[in-house]
């Protein structure tokens, strides 16, 4: 009985070691331990034994399936260490091969600025409006402080579409600044609004297209003053250029706005020495503002006396010029897939 | 408006030198575009006296001259032979840098040193050819700079005056506004003149329906017309006008000088008494141009007995223009009407200096001074006699009123604390009459802009200085404003095209009536009265145009493969003579949408690439139930195309892509974004079912059917049973081929069935799908090839 057991025991032991895959232990822990495995019919036979020996034998056998069942955990996790190794040794891949690609996409850069320009906004609570494309002499001119024959027309030079049935005069808007009354005219103060949008210029040379993209802004309330609108401005650009740079305000001439002014920024690419870009000047002419001219207020019926407001306009093809370093603005349009993709954002 | 510096210190005394004057110009609101030395390709060159001029010993062609420049002799190697023993000539001394870009060195010739250069205009780039070197004039004085000399020791400025500033198209408004800013003193104008007082024998008559409202003239007899001097001649060209001769020279010169047109006429081809009269329709006039132009009665002429002698306030006319053998003249100063000026202008499309000036707006007091000074100016230059003056004048349009004044609005405008005193300094400073007991400013007569308060609140801050206005964020109550749904979308549809790889282009409204016809011939389109060119001629009513044509041309330089999109309007005629503006969506696909790789061969773009772009968009916006039927617009393949109601899909027609000769086919969509809005399902008033927590089961079914039944009959026969349990069915195979049976076609469809309540049986999946084979058999003659899972 004991030499059986003890037989048993040594010869398992060595098959177990000798296992060389998960399914051969298997086999060996049934053909031991199975419900018809060998140690199994030994502690079967122990009922006919006698009790003395029958103690003993079952302490023997229940050490000998101990020994052999923590052999066989042991040996089974070699083998699955084993088996893992084998399987990442197979799986290798070279890894520096490309991956599988994917197209990437991009917004225009022209875009792009507008989303820049649009978040800097509406982090100060600007709300965003849009207008026509095709517009009313109206509109476009004369709510704008623009009379007929005004030499500041000519500023402007402008495409005009065939007058409608009843003979309004239309055209294509020649800048955002007519959103600004839509606004006006449906909302009442307090207002801080900006209007992004296409307009048009019968003019095309290096540095003009017939088409671009403005962004209009005013803010109307009680006691808005210059000063806000410098600080307004002054904070836009640090943080649409993210930089610290001077800026200064020059006083100019825009029908609409009285007090008037062109907003210069330091230059970029020289630091105010004087470059190509600067034309020598040390500054960039980023955009024109103004306190918004009483004329136009009256237009759409709002007490000059209680309420003041500020309005700007900036060319968003120039600011992005300057902001990305785009030579030539024929670019824009033009639509070059590499250029885009330089120039353009995927976000 | 350009002028020069010493030019404007003849104007205003100042401690500045011009480029801070310039600076200062700039912060007033004259924008300096550009100060340039005149002299600076002359640095270097001095005047020099040829003492000797001998042969070179080793070379035929060549002279050394000796030249004493000061106390010093140089020896220079000549190659000109215009140039004499004592002759004065331009000397460029080593270090100088010619306007060709030559740098002047000492250099050894044949053996003989050279220590400069002598100078010819050409070389100082002064002239555009030159025989021989420069000879001046007998006497000149030695060992001076060439551009004291020749009169170039001056710098010029370039200033944008805005349109509101007429007052400053002359040197005398720039002075004005620079002694404003407390920069320099406004020196007084004096103008001598020694003149009959004695009306002049000339009559002037101004007409009721002519622009003008002032009208100086005077005659001078006995004149010499003749070639003007240096000097003047330098300071006309420096701002751009070209010399003519001493008497035109003088009118321009005090134009640029005053900001006064003026003109001269011939005595002699005025005929009886002058009148400024609305022109006759159908007269015409030739200009001093040379043109003709046909002249309308809203059109002022300054006319004798005869007929038209001038287009008033822009140009002259030829045949009584101040020519070589002119002796006596008629000099005129007028003041006229801006707006009537600017009608007749733009009408005629001429342009000149006058126009520019009196549709700007001059100064009406100012037209007595200027004709005095350009008599002086023609005295000096032309000598003759001066006769008295000739007076006409109306009563002005719009002469200058008070305007109410409180300088507490100047401080609640600009954010300042300005006193009243300093204020009232700086009207003053402009000319303007502060008014304290009426709370009125009196603007200048030059001064035409200054209409409303803010007027002469801008004036302050200006002079105060914009600088010293503070820079402060305002502080506003919060607002809550409702998104707009147009732009939210708008948002969505770019994220969303750019998540799958497509790149936005934004292209030109404007198409060409040849685009407009090969890409949407059914749909008429809005044609600009001015078109840059006929290219740009229509505004689009499509974006396809646009998007085709940025795909063309990247297509040509070998930009592939293309997944391109635009979103913007569109513009519809509305048959009333309007517009409506449409946004739209556009997109398109060209070339290998699989590129060739080591896991997968090349795969080129088809239909269903850019269905399934298109698809992923509406499902991604939650656009409901979307029908694409077959059909589309002509530029699209007859056979592959699909329509519905908010836009259409397909491959770029055959005969299309041959006409713009791009080898690939191009696969387009187009939708419009209104349309979104409309199918758009809003986000919370939707009662949708929970998310079933139950199992789903997927059945595949292998349906045989003839060739010609579309994909979509199956799934509708589907859906029309409305079988409680479906929840999907996709369609994942297509066959066609031996394995069944000519005609036919094997489609593998799956069905997704689930349940809200329980986890399904057995049974029931089957009675379902027995349901749906049975409904496809009647309806379609379809067969299974056995379930094939």
């Amino acid at each position: 009985m004991l030499e059986q057991l003890l037989e048993l025991q040594e010869r398992t032991l060595v098959a177990v070691a000798e296992a060389r895959s998960g399914e051969q232990l298997e086999r060996v822990r049934v053909a031991c331990l199975g419900r018809k495995g060998e140690l199994t019919q030994i502690l079967r036979g122990l009922g006919a034994l006698a009790p003395e020996e029958r103690k003993r034998a079952g302490e023997l056998s229940n050490q000998a399936r101990e020994r052999l069942q923590s052999a066989m955990e042991e040996r089974l996790l070699v083998l699955n260490r084993a088996a893992l190794a084998e399987q990442i040794a197979r799986e290798q891949l070279d890894v520096t091969l490309p991956g599988r690609a994917r197209p990437r996409g991009g917004v225009h850069p022209v875009a792009r600025a507008l989303d820049e320009i649009g978040a800097i906004f509406q982090g100060m609570g600007f709300t965003t409006a849009s207008g026509p494309e095709v517009e009313s002499d109206w509109y476009n001119f004369e709510a704008l402080n623009l009379p007929p024959n005004h030499p500041a027309r000519e500023m402007q030079d402008t495409f005009y579409l065939p007058a409608t049935a009843t003979g309004e005069r239309l055209l294509l808007r020649t800048h955002t600044s007519p959103v600004q009354i839509h606004v006006m005219e449906q909302q009442p103060p307090p207002l801080r609004v900006i209007a992004p949008g296409r307009v048009f210029r019968c003019d095309s040379d290096l540095t003009h297209t017939p088409m671009f993209h403005q962004v209009e802004g005013f803010m109307v309330d009680e006691r808005v003053h210059f000063g806000h609108l410098k600080g307004v401005l002054a904070a836009f650009l640090r943080h649409f250029f993210a930089r610290e740079l001077p800026v200064r305000f020059r006083p100019s001439f825009f029908p609409f706005t009285e007090p008037s002014a062109e907003v210069d920024m330091g230059c970029l690419f020289c630091q105010g020495e004087g470059c190509r870009v600067c034309k020598g000047s040390g500054w960039l002419e980023v955009l024109g503002c103004g306190m918004i001219h009483p004329a136009v207020l009256a237009h759409v019926g709002i007490d000059r006396e209680r309420y003041a407001g500020f309005a700007f306009g900036m060319g968003v093809e120039r600011l992005a010029m300057l902001k990305y370093g785009i030579g030539d603005l024929r670019n824009f349009f033009d639509n070059d897939v590499r250029f885009l993709r330089r120039y353009g954002a995927s976000r | 408006m350009k002028l020069t510096w010493r030019w404007l210190q003849e104007h205003v005394t100042t401690t500045l030198t011009a480029r801070e004057a310039a600076d200062r110009l700039t912060m007033a609101g004259f924008e300096v575009e550009s100060l340039t030395d005149m002299g600076r390709s002359l640095a270097g060159v001095r005047t020099g006296v040829l003492e000797s001029v001998i042969p070179h010993p080793q070379a035929d062609r060549l002279t050394v001259c000796q030249v004493k420049m000061g106390a010093e002799r140089l020896e220079i190697v000549c190659g000109a032979r215009n140039h004499r023993s004592g002759d004065v000539v331009a000397v460029a001394l080593p270090g100088s840098q010619l306007a060709n870009g030559l740098t002047i060195a000492v250099t050894t010739i044949r053996g003989q040193r050279s220590a400069g250069m002598l100078c010819s205009l050409q070389e100082l780039g002064l002239a555009e050819s030159a025989e021989g070197v420069l000879i001046l004039p007998p006497g000149t004085e030695d060992d001076r700079p060439l551009a004291t000399v020749l009169g170039y020791d001056d710098e010029l400025f370039e200033i944008n005056v805005t349109p509101n500033r007429g007052d400053c198209l002359g040197v005398r408004g720039i002075a004005r506004e620079l002694a404003a800013v407390s920069a320099g003193h406004l020196m007084p104008l004096t103008v001598d003149l020694a003149c009959s007082s004695q009306a002049g024998p000339i009559n002037v008559k101004l007409g009721e329906d002519s622009a003008c409202y002032r009208y100086a003239g005077r005659i001078v007899s006995g004149v010499s017309v003749a070639p003007s001097p240096t000097w003047l001649i330098r300071r006309l060209e420096a701002v751009g006008l070209r010399a003519i001769n001493n008497v035109v020279d003088a009118t321009n010169y005090v134009m640029i000088e005053l900001g006064q047109p003026l003109h001269a006429f011939d005595l002699a081809k005025i005929q009886g008494s002058i009148v400024v009269r609305g022109a006759t329709d159908g007269e015409r006039l030739t200009a001093l141009n040379g043109v003709e132009y046909p002249l309308t009665s809203t059109m002022s002429v300054i006319a004798d007995d005869r007929g038209p002698l001038a287009l008033a306030g822009i140009m002259g006319g030829a045949d009584s223009a101040v020519e070589g053998n002119t002796v006596d003249l008629f000099l005129e100063s007028a003041w006229f009407e801006p707006v009537a000026i600017a009608k007749t202008g733009r009408k005629l499309g001429l342009n000149s200096d006058s126009r520019y000036r009196f549709e700007r707006g001059t100064d009406p007091d100012g037209v007595r001074t200027a004709l005095d000074r350009v008599t002086q100016l023609v005295l000096q230059l032309a000598g003759g006699t001066a006769g008295g003056l000739v007076w006409a004048e109306r009563p002005l349009p719009q002469p200058p009123l008070p305007i109410p004044f409180r300088p507490q609005r100047v401080n609640r405008l600009g954010g300042l604390n300005i006193p009243v005193a300093e204020m009232v300094a700086h009207l003053t400073a402009l000319g303007c009459h502060y008014r304290s007991e009426f709370g009125q400013v009196t603007p200048p007569s030059w001064r035409h802009d200054l209409r409303c308060e803010e007027d002469l609140v801008e004036e302050v801050i200006r002079l105060h200085g914009y600088d010293h206005v503070p820079v402060v964020m305002p502080e506003a109550v919060m607002v809550a404003s409702a998104v707009d749904a147009m732009s939210q979308l708008i948002g969505s549809l770019r994220r969303l095209l750019v998540a799958n790889g497509y790149l936005e282009t934004v292209n030109y409204v404007f198409v060409s009536p040849d685009e407009q016809r090969r890409f949407t011939p059914e749909q008429p389109a809005v044609a600009l009265l001015n078109p840059l060119s006929e290219e740009q001629s229509l505004l689009r009513t499509s974006l396809i145009p646009g998007l085709v044509a940025t795909a063309v041309r990247n297509l040509k330089r070998g930009n592939t493969p293309l997944r391109l999109f635009e979103q913007g309007r569109v513009f519809l005629p509305n048959g009333q003579g309007g517009v409506n503006e449409r946004e739209r969506l556009a997109g398109l696909l060209c070339g290998a949408m699989q590129q060739r790789s080591w896991y997968a061969p090349e795969r080129l773009a088809d239909f269903f690439d850019i269905k399934g772009d298109a698809m992923a968009l509406l499902s991604a916006l939650a656009i409901d139930a979307v029908d694409f039927q077959v059909g589309g617009p002509s530029c699209l393949h007859p056979g592959r195309r699909a329509v519905c109601e908010v836009g259409w899909m397909g491959q770029l027609h055959p005969s299309l892509q041959t006409e713009l000769d791009i080898d690939h086919p191009l696969f387009l969509f187009e939708f419009d974004c209104q349309q979104f809005i409309e199918r758009q399902q809003s986000g919370c008033d939707q009662k949708r079912p929970p998310i079933s927590p139950f199992p789903s089961v997927s059945r595949d079914l292998a349906l045989v059917l003839p060739e010609t039944v579309p994909a979509q009959a199956v799934i509708d026969v589907i859906q029309q049973q409305r079988q409680p349990l479906i929840r999907h069915i996709d369609l994942f195979d297509v066959y066609v081929g031996a394995a069944v049976a000519a005609g036919h076609k094997s489609l593998g469809v799956a069905l997704v069935m689930q349940s809200d309540d329980h986890t399904l049986t057995e049974q029931e999946c089957q009675g379902t799908i027995d349901a749906v084979v049975q409904s496809l058999q009647q309806g379609l003659g379809a067969t299974l090839r056995g379930p094939s899972r």
